[in-house]
């Protein structure tokens, strides 16, 4: 007895249990009579490939019971796919979001979002929602992510609105490393930015505008060392000249463990300068970063070697 | 490389801290009082201040939820890696805390043993990786793993598809995440039987349905393109000694002649960020846990001072995975600005010894070992067993597991030992055209010790470096499927 099994919309399907193994697999859950017997009617329509209304329905009670069956997210999928009457955006807006809102760490949720979105073929309202999600979780690593499939996807490079929400997120806390990839994604991910200088220094910029802020802050140190490593025309000197107002050498006053990381990066290529680059090193490893002494002391003994280690 | 420091020998400014049960925290140092230097059985070993003491260099003026994260978090784990929580009798010699091993036994014993409430359905997706943390778990902690042979055979048995590949539970979708830890289960638990309940055929079939055009692989049918996909699946393959021709029906094969490694190189660089770490998937943010994904993947691919240099910029992969170590709490973070997990004691800490193998570092630490054992040991022991995120989470078998295999990584040298003749003069490129099986992620080798305060109070069981299963059962799996170049 059951929702399905007393249903005369199901009366003409025959639901395949779980078998019975011996001896007993490991791990096993108590299911619910509910999820027990819905299982077993959707072993039975994948068996028989249905794709219908009825079928909808169910895999809805399914997700409800357990939103990480990945199955039966696919399976929605390709029945919705198969449906004429069956509206992608009214999935989105009426199912999925509130979902969403309620498993925040469900790799399926998203995946899911993606084949709609993509089906669909507009992003429209998408940044609206996401509003809502990031301001549950401004890190969501599956979120991110999707938002960065919609500007792959639908060519969002450069777009305004991307870069407005990037600067927004980041606005609210500096330290949001998301929001600085998103923005790095936004600006360089199509391949063309990173040889626009004038782009290039900009961000440049704007990294250093931050860095101002809270110089203590990796995020933004590490926005700029990507452009350094991998901008056009970025000068080298401009960013020294930088970095060294918060890493004072010679008993100068330290500001910020990355500014140290960084001059000794620039000042290890130069052999002229290799005396800074182990002075910087060893503030790290001795003093402001002893944790990691390991690492600065392989660092130090590549400058010592005349090799670039970073 | 090999540098003069050992980096993993003991810091000369040791500040001498004695203390009794109740002592109090003056800003971040432990003060004793009332001292009694006769009483020895009351002291506890000194903590460096390397593993104590806050950064020098704070932004107090700018607060953001980040930072305010990041000081509670600091604020949580401060008891605990002070010593301050633990009872002195619960100490080494060498002041950490004792791994409480009959405890976390009993917690993984019950998690893979006990039938789950209703309340649990959620995880009927993914009951194989229970199984395969609970047993790698009981493995690190001296128990045997064979003795749930049997009940693992009926698990995988359970969740194997006709299609080839294993699902979460029964009639459920074969997927790349839960196939990975049924072998890898199949593998702990050892033995003919076991590794004979895989359909091999069928698994080589589905692994050609998943393996896509641009050179990554889709976690399952329809599914999600990440590195996930592409480690599990080259575990799988690896591990299985199946062949690296594709399948005929296998949406990569465009010209006939691309097999499961095409591509694959490139799409994992794809994934490296500005950061210099690792992402999911290209676009997306460097996250430690993808970091082992692709250092893993291309070990199993070719020897990693091959594989690792030639597609992945690592001076960068060390500049961001080293600043993981946070400090003072000395375990890792899995993302810039996060917070520690002891989860990422694995998927940062067992990154080591594959970045060693690829600089060919020998003697030369690029990380603090003991940094991230006190981190496990004070902050990841719950009170009724098991381990955990932080000590304000709950203990459970994914988070036990990877905190002991991150203190395996901590304790042990695993070698990469380089067969003769791999040094030919024969190109990458070369090599990976005739590459006809997967050699390179069985010549790992664990014999000794890394330098630290490992006594037997905290030890735990050897992992393989790439697999993290038993060693010894890697090899016995090598020299199973050896023998068996068809199905």
């Amino acid at each position: 007895m059951g929702k399905y099994a007393d249903s005369p919309e199901w009366a003409d399907v025959v639901p395949i249990s779980q078998q019975e193994h011996m001896p007993a697999p490991l791990a096993q859950i108590a299911y619910t009579d509910e999820y027990a017997e819905a299982m077993s009617y959707l072993r039975a329509t994948m068996a028989s490939n249905e794709l219908s209304e009825r079928v909808l329905a169910l895999t809805e009670d399914i997700i409800r019971l357990n939103p990480s069956h990945y199955t039966v997210w696919l399976y929605r999928f390709r029945t919705l796919s198969a449906l004429p009457t069956a509206s992608l955006t009214t999935e989105l807006t009426t199912f999925l979001n509130p979902l969403s809102l309620r498993h925040l760490k469900n790799y399926q949720i998203w995946h899911h979002r993606q084949l709609l979105v993509s089906a669909i073929g507009s992003y429209e309202g998408e940044a609206e929602f996401l509003v809502d999600m990031f301001a549950k979780d401004a890190k969501n690593y599956h979120v991110w992510s999707y938002r960065q499939w919609l500007v792959r996807h639908f060519k969002l490079f450069h777009s305004a609105s991307e870069l407005a929400f990037t600067e927004q997120l980041i606005g609210e806390d500096v330290r949001n490393n998301s929001a600085w990839n998103h923005r790095w994604h936004v600006n360089f991910a199509d391949g063309d930015g990173l040889s626009d200088s004038g782009l290039v220094a900009k961000e440049l910029e704007y990294a250093m505008g931050k860095i101002e802020l809270a110089a203590q802050n990796e995020s933004a140190w590490n926005y700029l060392r990507g452009l350094l490593a991998k901008g056009a025309g970025v000068e080298e000197s401009k960013v020294v000249q930088f970095a060294v107002k918060y890493a004072g050498l010679d008993g100068g006053e330290v500001k910020s463990t990355h500014a140290l990381d960084l001059l000794a990066s620039i000042y290890g290529k130069d052999p002229a300068k290799k005396e800074s680059a182990v002075q910087a090193l060893e503030l790290l490893a001795d003093k402001y970063d002893p944790i990691r002494a390991p690492y600065w002391r392989y660092r130090l003994a590549m400058v010592n070697s005349g090799v670039a280690a970073s | 490389m090999q540098s003069s420091t050992p980096s993993s020998s003991y810091p000369a400014s040791t500040t001498s801290l004695p203390f009794r049960s109740g002592t109090s925290i003056t800003s971040n140092r432990i003060s004793g009082e009332d001292e009694d230097p006769t009483d020895t059985t009351m002291t506890v070993p000194a903590v460096s201040s390397i593993f104590l003491d806050l950064p020098l260099i704070k932004d107090s003026h700018l607060e953001t939820t980040s930072s305010e994260a990041q000081d509670e978090t600091v604020k949580e784990c401060l008891p605990f890696l002070t010593l301050q929580n633990f009872e002195p009798e619960n100490l080494t010699e060498e002041g950490l805390p004792r791994l409480q091993r009959a405890k976390h036994i009993k917690f993984l014993k019950t998690s893979i043993e006990m039938t789950y409430p209703k309340g649990f359905t959620p995880m009927d997706s993914s009951r194989p990786w229970t199984v395969y943390w609970s047993l790698v778990g009981l493995h690190m902690l001296g128990e045997d793993p064979s003795q749930w042979r049997d009940r693992v055979i009926a698990t995988a048995q359970q969740v194997q598809n006709p299609d080839g590949g294993f699902g979460g539970g029964a009639g459920q979708l074969a997927h790349s995440a839960t196939s990975y830890a049924i072998i890898l289960a199949l593998v702990t638990v050892g033995g003919k039987e076991a590794l004979d309940a895989v359909d091999r055929k069928n698994m080589w079939h589905w692994l050609g349905r998943m393996k896509q055009k641009d050179g990554g692989f889709t976690v399952c049918a329809g599914g999600e393109e990440d590195i996930r996909g592409a480690y599990c699946s080259m575990t799988l393959i690896a591990l299985l000694n199946l062949p690296l021709e594709l399948p005929p029906d296998s949406p990569a094969r465009v010209n006939g002649n691309e097999t499961f490694l095409t591509g694959l190189p490139e799409w994992i660089q794809r994934c490296q960020t500005y950061e210099g770490g690792i992402a999911g998937l290209p676009d997306s943010e460097a996250h430690g846990a993808y970091a082992f994904c692709a250092l893993a993947c291309l070990s199993i691919i070719g020897p990693p001072a091959k594989m690792i240099p030639k597609y992945l910029d690592v001076p960068s992969l060390i500049h961001c995975l080293s600043s993981l170590q946070h400090a003072p709490e000395t375990g890792f973070a899995g993302r810039t600005n996060k917070l520690v997990d002891g989860c990422y004691s694995h998927w940062v800490g067992g990154c080591w010894s594959l970045l060693s193998a690829a600089l060919g570092l020998v003697t030369t630490d690029l990380w603090s070992r003991e940094g991230l054992a006190r981190y496990i040991l004070c902050c990841c022991q719950g009170d009724r067993g098991g381990l955990r995120d932080k000590p304000s989470k709950h203990p459970d078998a994914y988070h036990t597991n990877y905190c002991l295999a991150g203190l395996s990584a901590a304790q042990y040298v695993a070698e990469y030992v380089v067969p003769e003749g791999e040094n030919s003069s024969e190109t990458l490129d070369d090599e990976l055209a005739g590459i006809v099986a997967l050699t390179a992620p069985f010549q790992w080798r664990i014999e000794r010790e890394s330098e630290g305060p490992w006594s037997e109070e905290v030890k735990v069981m050897p992992v393989h470096p790439v697999f993290v299963v038993p060693v010894n059962r890697v090899k016995e799996c090598h020299d199973y499927f050896e023998t068996k170049s068809g199905f």
